[in-house]
């Protein structure tokens, strides 16, 4: 034991004489030399094995099963809501599928031939054939569901490539085409919302929250069908509607026809698709009537009293005559002025305002500038110079344009007293107006709205046909011809309930024709209490087309709008 | 002469004793003070670190194999999360094809009659109002039935009609004071709730006591019948 304990010295001592005399010095080396060995070898093996642990501990999950669930469901663009919830565009996982036509033979090639044609029976066979003889990778067919790409995948042909992608789907197809736009084959927004928050929609970190919308489905729905039925009754060629809440600006429902299915993409060059309240710019005719009224009131030069005495029925400025729809009394005060839509009478209180003052108040309007909105397909109002004429046929709207979107916000604006609105289709949090900017007093506002609900409820008004029943509805109407062209364009623009504005409606229909056979039913007034219908009218006035079809509408769209703030159920 | 010694001797302790000894060199007192670490070998010590390291190694591979464990898991339940999130999808998305306004007003026009009906205000008024005219034709109706049957039938109907409301009274006093229920009646169904308690726990605790040669000679008795007239003996098979 003595021994061994001494070669433990050894190694601390090994200059020391009492170990260098040491006999066992020689064999204590040869185990040392056979320990540094082992111990190296064994430290390697440490090292490989510690190396290999810290890449372990560093990598990150790669594993297969992860990355495939997860690739598959990857979404790219936000969901886009309505103001209930419903989905209006979201992403789903479709496939395009591909040919390679290097890896088959003449046989392979014919066979597959053969298969697509049983499978796809529409599928242009030459045309496949000679994508196949060029030898040049091609694509098939894009945005197939699973379903069809299973059936293609069972063929088991070794030329096909799948490949998938989150693709942009519409549930409501044709409901809201005007509005959400469309996206390209990499879903980049090219149109409507799709294009305007192409940014926020691809936003990563907001990807789970969707995009919530001010429009109604079930509204829009009512007044499309509306829409569709009123084209058919008077042949219009297009027709239009805007619904905004006049307090705060939110659009309920905007719609465009004809419209088109935001899931089959196809060629849009026509005129008649482009985005009539947006983008498409017209002359309105009567309802700047109203503006006529309201700049006079605001301005303190007339009131609802003021008569006008002899008011002749054609008055003639320039080359260009000017003279009234109808025949009607010589001496009209300002609220039958309104009422009967009398050009004259406007023409002469725009006389009275002068051009500086009309100016100011359609541009404290914006009724002759760009607006801005959700939408980049926006129409700019045409210029024109400012002239004595010009005053006179801007006063019952003619030779000025703007586009109906612009309308309804200046209408929206004479009913909540007066306050500035931003049109909007993005839900806000903010449920009130806040009051900030007034450019028409409330008084203006009020004897306007007194005015418009006579447009629609006295018989001798232009609009009687919109005087349903517990929904207190005031209005103009518009009739105007188009521009180089004898077709019509009639307009209606109502504020509803009078009482307590909530609502602002816009219809107009592009170049309807008279409806002898449609039966006009005319609500139950003093005049007739139990209503009365009417066939055989040729006329084709807004009173006669576009305030039936708005009618109707809101008729239709009053108990929703009801039930939703419980206002109109109360007063009902 | 110079005497060394008286010289040495001068020196100061130079004569002591105590100086001789210390001057006598052991070796084994030297070795003593090495301090007592000495005891471990360097070997040791690398030694005990080595199977230290290794033991951690080891623990840290069973670890990571846990880990990896749990990983996979993770991974597996992501990827059914994510599997019933697109199921979800697919599904309100089916929900918004077939909810969508277009698709239930055609349902309504296949099973619905006609258009719906706008009521106006006058007409809701009048039925808000005394319902005069409602309740005059109900109570027409209910006369005009009822001359109709002969008198015999009318008798019996009121008759069973008097007895179901007094049957119905009774009860909704009973239910609307428990405590008027007599004493017996709550004991009587009081015993019959512990026996039936008993008779359970007994059954869980131990079924075994149930299968009893008396039960067992039935049950084969039941069988033996069964095979004679051809039912299959053990239902089901």
């Amino acid at each position: 034991m003595k021994k061994k304990k001494k070669s433990f010295y050894f190694e601390d001592y090994t200059e020391s004489k009492i170990l260098d005399q040491n006999s066992y010095f020689n064999i204590v080396k040869v185990s040392f030399s056979r320990i540094t060995f082992l111990s190296f070898i064994f430290l390697s093996m440490l090292i490989t094995c510690s190396i290999k642990i810290i890449y372990l501990s560093l990598s990150t999950e790669k594993a297969f099963y992860s990355q495939n669930t997860e690739k598959n469901f990857l979404k790219n663009r936000r969901d886009i809501i309505d103001r209930n919830g419903n989905i209006l565009a979201t992403d789903v996982s479709l496939y395009d599928v591909g040919i390679r036509p290097k890896l088959l033979n003449k046989k392979e090639k014919k066979n597959l031939l053969i298969k697509l044609r049983l499978l796809i029976p529409d599928l242009d066979r030459n045309e496949i054939k000679k994508k196949l003889d060029k030898n040049n990778f091609f694509w098939l067919e894009k945005r197939l569901t699973p379903q069809e790409k299973d059936q293609l995948w069972l063929i088991g042909n070794k030329a096909f490539e799948f490949n998938s992608k989150p693709s942009r789907i519409y549930p409501q197809k044709n409901l809201f085409s005007h509005i959400l736009g469309q996206t390209d084959d990499i879903n980049n927004g090219i149109s409507g919302i799709e294009k305007s928050f192409d940014k926020d929609l691809r936003n990563n970190k907001k990807i789970k929250v969707p995009l919530h919308l001010t429009l109604d489905s079930n509204l829009q729905y009512l007044i499309r069908e509306e829409l569709i039925k009123a084209q058919k009754d008077f042949q219009s060629i297009g027709s239009a509607a805007v619904l905004m809440n006049i307090t705060n600006g939110e659009i309920l429902s905007l719609i465009s026809l004809p419209d088109y299915d935001l899931n089959q993409r196809i060629s849009l060059e026509s005129e008649s698709y482009i985005n009539k309240i947006t983008l498409g710019v017209y002359e309105l005719g009567s309802v700047f009537k109203t503006f006529t009224i309201a700049a006079g009131l605001e301005n303190r030069i007339i009131n609802s009293n003021t008569v006008f005495n002899n008011l002749e029925n054609s008055i003639t400025c320039d080359k260009y005559t000017i003279s009234e729809h109808d025949k009607l009394p010589n001496k009209l005060d300002t609220e039958q002025i309104l009422v009967r839509s009398s050009n004259i009478g406007a023409v002469r209180i725009a006389q009275k305002i002068g051009i500086e003052k009309y100016k100011n108040f359609l541009n404290s309007l914006d009724l002759l500038n760009v607006i801005n909105f959700d939408l980049e397909e926006i129409g700019s109002p045409l210029p024109f110079k400012w002239g004595k004429c010009k005053l006179a046929t801007t006063s019952f709207g003619h030779g000025i344009t703007t586009t109906p979107l612009q309308l309804a916000r200046a209408y929206a604006i004479l009913g909540n007293g007066g306050y500035k609105i931003k049109p909007s289709l993005l839900k806000r949090n903010t449920k009130f107006l806040e009051k900030k900017d007034q450019i028409i007093s409330e008084k203006t506002s009020s004897e306007v709205n007194i005015m418009l609900r006579k447009v629609v409820s006295l018989d001798e008004g232009t609009a009687n046909f919109a005087n349903i029943e517990g929904y207190e509805v005031a209005g103009k109407t518009g009739t105007a011809l188009k521009y180089n062209s004898k077709e019509k364009l009639n307009t209606f623009v109502s504020i509803f309930p009078a009482s307590k504005p909530q609502y602002v409606l816009l219809v107009m229909l592009d170049e309807p024709k008279p409806a002898p056979n449609f039966v006009y039913e005319f609500p139950p007034s003093e005049k007739f209490p139990n209503g009365y219908k009417h066939k055989g009218e040729n006329r084709n006035t807004s009173g006669w087309n576009a305030v039936v079809v708005a009618g109707k509408i809101i008729e239709k769209i009053g108990p929703i709008l009801a039930i939703n703030n419980l206002q109109a159920s109360k007063n009902f | 002469m110079i005497n060394k010694d008286k010289w040495i001797n001068s020196l100061p302790n130079a004569n002591s004793k105590q100086n001789e000894e210390l001057l006598q060199i052991d070796h084994n007192k030297w070795v003593d003070t090495i301090p007592k670490k000495s005891n471990y070998s360097s070997v040791k010590k690398y030694s005990f670190m080595l199977v230290v390291f290794v033991c951690g190694l080891f623990f840290v591979s069973v670890i990571k194999n846990q880990t990896r464990i749990l990983e996979k898991e993770i991974n597996y339940l992501k990827a059914s999360i994510s599997i019933i999130e697109f199921n979800l999808k697919q599904a309100t998305l089916d929900n918004e094809v077939i909810t969508s306004p277009e698709n239930i007003s055609k349902l309504a026009k296949e099973y619905l009659n006609g258009d719906l009906a706008y009521y106006k205000k006058s007409q809701i008024n009048n039925l808000n109002g005394d319902n005069k005219i409602t309740k005059k034709i109900s109570k027409k109706n209910d006369s005009k039935i009822m001359n109709k049957l002969p008198v015999k039938i009318k008798s019996k109907v009121e008759k069973k009609i008097k007895k179901k409301k007094e049957e119905l009274a009774k009860l909704q006093e009973l239910y609307n004071d428990p405590r008027s229920i007599p004493g017996e009646v709550k004991t009587k169904v009081s015993k019959e709730i512990q026996k039936k308690k008993f008779e359970l726990k007994s059954l869980y605790e131990s079924p075994k006591e149930l299968i009893t040669l008396q039960r067992v000679g039935k049950w084969g008795m039941v069988q033996v019948v069964k095979a004679a007239l051809g039912m299959p003996i053990i239902p089901g098979r």
